[in-house]
């Protein structure tokens, strides 16, 4: 057998999609070939889905073999712990009250410390680390404005890159705060806080 | 005449102070992602759409517009001199261009690059004026059953012609189409696939899923790859070209020129498939084939004329039909339906600015770039001396703060977090982000039309069959399924595609 590792993992992405999607699906009126209700094409689409992902695991077991990098015992388990940690946190912050579970502040702060664990290993950190600064971005910028929302995700995005230096991020910082005040703030004057609110 | 009556008005829309400024704008912008490596057309525009909507529609199109045809000039200019492809379109550059250049031709290479990419865009604008409103005549007859399939060839070859596999690629259309599903149903009202979440029912958002699969995506398999950035070889030299030169260069622009507009007009098709076929095309019929591989500025001029053609001609099947040929035109069509104009063959009636101004902008855009690039190539250069490690912070926050501003809400910007992880591991796993992006704009046009015509037809599948229109796209969509799973259809395409990046 040439396992064909990519194809047979994203089979099981396409099929597992499928699948929810047919489930879910279950909730809308399918309708007649003549009057097609809400759930008539979702169906064709994740049915055509479900086809295609099975044709992509069959064909998997044979053109390969094509390996994905192997994951670290290490890699592996940050993972998870972000995985889990994130949940946690989304959970409990929608739960405390107040500003953590108002809006969708307890799913960014979830997202957050889920991507922030698994960066504390190295080779995970250009993907992890990239979206737990967005993320952070999303979380600080209502309630602390954009200049802080810049500094603070420019900073940690910084880490995912080890050629940074101190001063040049800095300098980054305050080049982009400038410019995105100019082209945000004054030129298209967009709805959003500059300064913290108190 | 009418045709020059029209152009006229457009050229008088194109030339208004406000459209001229956005047009150097985008051509500046353009050329400055063509030159930089580690950003695409894609993720510029999907970065900018935000920015956009503040403006009228078509001063943000020919803004968008600029783009794209601004990248495939700069891109050459990296492609020459430091053997560095800006943009996939200009991988084939590289092979004949930076010899040249290591010849001490790397002038007269530019120059070629840019007047032949002038030609060809001039008879693009010319070729998108004459057929638009031809087409659209056409289009007009066409019923739903039509439009349906039409759209579904347009997602077969735009799977067919990507990258990898073909099943995976269409997985992903269909992925995409589904992923369009999600929102209130236009004709019962009905919540479809939101969890109950109010941010969903206007579906999944556009701008989160371009610039997460394309811009952030885009930049942590950047930061993976460490930075490989050679040194610019000798001086550009002189930008004559010898009198031998430019006689050789005429029919590979000619030549060019045509490849790049048929190919451009192809769902699926655009620059970096045009000047991968131009490429091909000049290895095997220019006088200078011989030559090849030791700089022969055929392999420059056709290549650079076809890319730029194509770019220009892919707004065809948009313009007039309302279909995207690529991930860059399925960005605009969700551009147009943001400033609420459906794309389709009523725009040419119904914007007759839009329509008209964003041709004769192509033309402007074209001879700006022309003076943008030439004489100042010196300064696009410098522009690579700025390292990655500052571009990737100044774009992530640039995504960041346009995708709130769209609806400032900060649900858009979780939302772009996990499409930005999900383009990632679909890289990993060479699943296609393009295919998905056109099916999932497409997506909600096929349903409504897919409606359409099972009503009118009373639940008669037949009725795609027996309309001569729909049955011969089906019938070419087929083919084109079918070629794929021919093994020698499919090493040709492989190879062609392996070499053309």
């Amino acid at each position: 057998m040439k396992l064909n590792t990519k194809d047979l993992i994203s089979a099981a992405i396409l099929i597992g999609f499928a699948v929810v999607g047919l489930w879910l699906n279950t909730d809308h009126t399918m309708g007649t070939a003549r009057r097609m209700g809400p759930g008539y094409m979702p169906f064709l689409g994740f049915a055509i889905l479900l086809g295609l992902g099975v044709i992509v695991l069959i064909l998997g077991l044979f053109n390969g073999p094509d390996p994905i990098e192997k994951w670290t015992g290490a890699e592996i388990g940050f993972l998870l712990a972000g995985a889990a940690a994130g949940t946690a946190a989304g959970l409990v912050a929608s739960k405390v009250g107040g500003w953590p579970s108002a809006g969708w502040n307890s799913l960014g702060i979830g997202m957050f410390v889920g991507c922030l664990v698994p960066s504390i290993i190295k080779s995970w950190r250009p993907l992890f680390l990239i979206s737990a600064a967005f993320a952070l971005f999303g979380l600080i910028l209502e309630p602390l404005g954009l200049m802080l929302a810049i500094a603070l995700s420019v900073i940690l995005s910084a880490f995912a890159d080890e050629t940074h230096t101190p001063k040049g991020v800095a300098g980054l910082v305050a080049f982009l705060c400038v410019l995105c005040w100019a082209v945000f703030i004054y030129e298209l004057d967009i709805r959003v806080p500059v300064w913290p609110q108190f | 005449m009418d045709l020059i009556a029209n152009l006229g008005h457009g050229f008088g829309v194109a030339l208004t102070l406000n459209n001229l400024l956005f047009c150097l704008i985008g051509c500046i912008i353009g050329t400055a992602i063509g030159v930089l490596p580690g950003i695409g057309p894609v993720a510029t525009i999907s970065l900018l759409l935000p920015i956009t909507f503040g403006q009228p529609a078509t001063t943000a199109i020919i803004m968008l517009a600029g783009i794209y045809y601004g990248a495939q000039y700069g891109g050459s200019t990296t492609a020459i001199l430091l053997n560095l492809p800006g943009e996939v379109s200009s991988v084939v550059t590289t092979l004949e261009g930076y010899k040249m250049a290591r010849r001490g031709r790397a002038g007269a290479a530019l120059s070629i690059a840019a007047l032949g990419s002038f030609f060809a865009g001039s008879v693009a604008t010319i070729l998108v004026a004459a057929s638009g409103p031809l087409l659209t005549q056409v289009a007009l007859s066409f019923g739903p059953a039509d439009y349906f399939s039409l759209m579904f060839l347009g997602l077969i070859i735009s799977a067919v012609l990507a990258q990898g596999s073909v099943v995976k690629s269409i997985g992903m259309v269909v992925f995409g189409v589904s992923l369009g599903m999600v929102g209130t149903d236009v004709q019962t009202g009905q919540q479809r696939f939101t969890f109950g979440i109010p941010e969903l029912s206007d579906g999944v958002g556009f701008v989160s899923i371009a610039m997460g699969m394309f811009g952030i995506a885009e930049i942590i398999l950047n930061l993976e790859r460490p930075e490989a950035r050679s040194v610019m070889s000798g001086k550009v030299g002189s930008l004559m070209m010898t009198r031998e030169e430019f006689r050789r260069s005429i029919p590979a622009v000619l030549r060019g020129t045509t490849v790049g507009s048929l190919l451009g007009i192809l769902p699926g098709g655009g620059a970096a498939l045009a000047s991968f076929g131009s490429y091909m095309m000049e290895r095997k019929v220019s006088k200078g084939r011989h030559e090849f591989g030791t700089g022969a500025i055929e392999g420059v001029a056709g290549p650079e004329a076809a890319n730029n053609a194509a770019s220009q001609t892919s707004f065809i099947p948009l313009l007039t039909l309302g279909i995207p040929a690529n991930a860059v035109m399925a960005l605009m069509v969700g551009a147009l339906i943001i400033q609420g104009i459906q794309p389709g063959p009523r725009m040419v009636e119904a914007q007759p600015d839009l329509f008209w101004g964003l041709i004769a902008s192509m033309w402007v855009g074209n001879l700006m770039l022309l003076v943008i690039n030439l004489p100042m190539i010196g300064v696009w250069v410098k522009l690579l001396a700025v390292p990655y490690r500052h571009m990737y912070p100044s774009i992530m926050i640039f995504c960041a703060i346009g995708v709130y501003s769209l609806q400032n809400n900060v649900f858009d910007v979780y939302q772009t977090v996990v499409f930005g992880i999900f383009g990632y591991l679909c890289s990993k796993l060479r699943l296609e982000a393009a295919p998905m992006l056109i099916g999932f704009v497409l997506g909600p046009m096929m349903e409504e039309h897919l409606r359409r015509a099972m009503l009118l037809s009373r639940g008669d599948p037949m009725v795609f069959l027996e309309r001569p229109i729909s049955a011969t796209m089906l019938g070419i969509a087929a083919i084109a399924l079918i070629a794929m799973l021919l093994p020698n259809v499919r090493k040709g395409k492989d190879s062609a595609l392996a070499e053309g990046g």
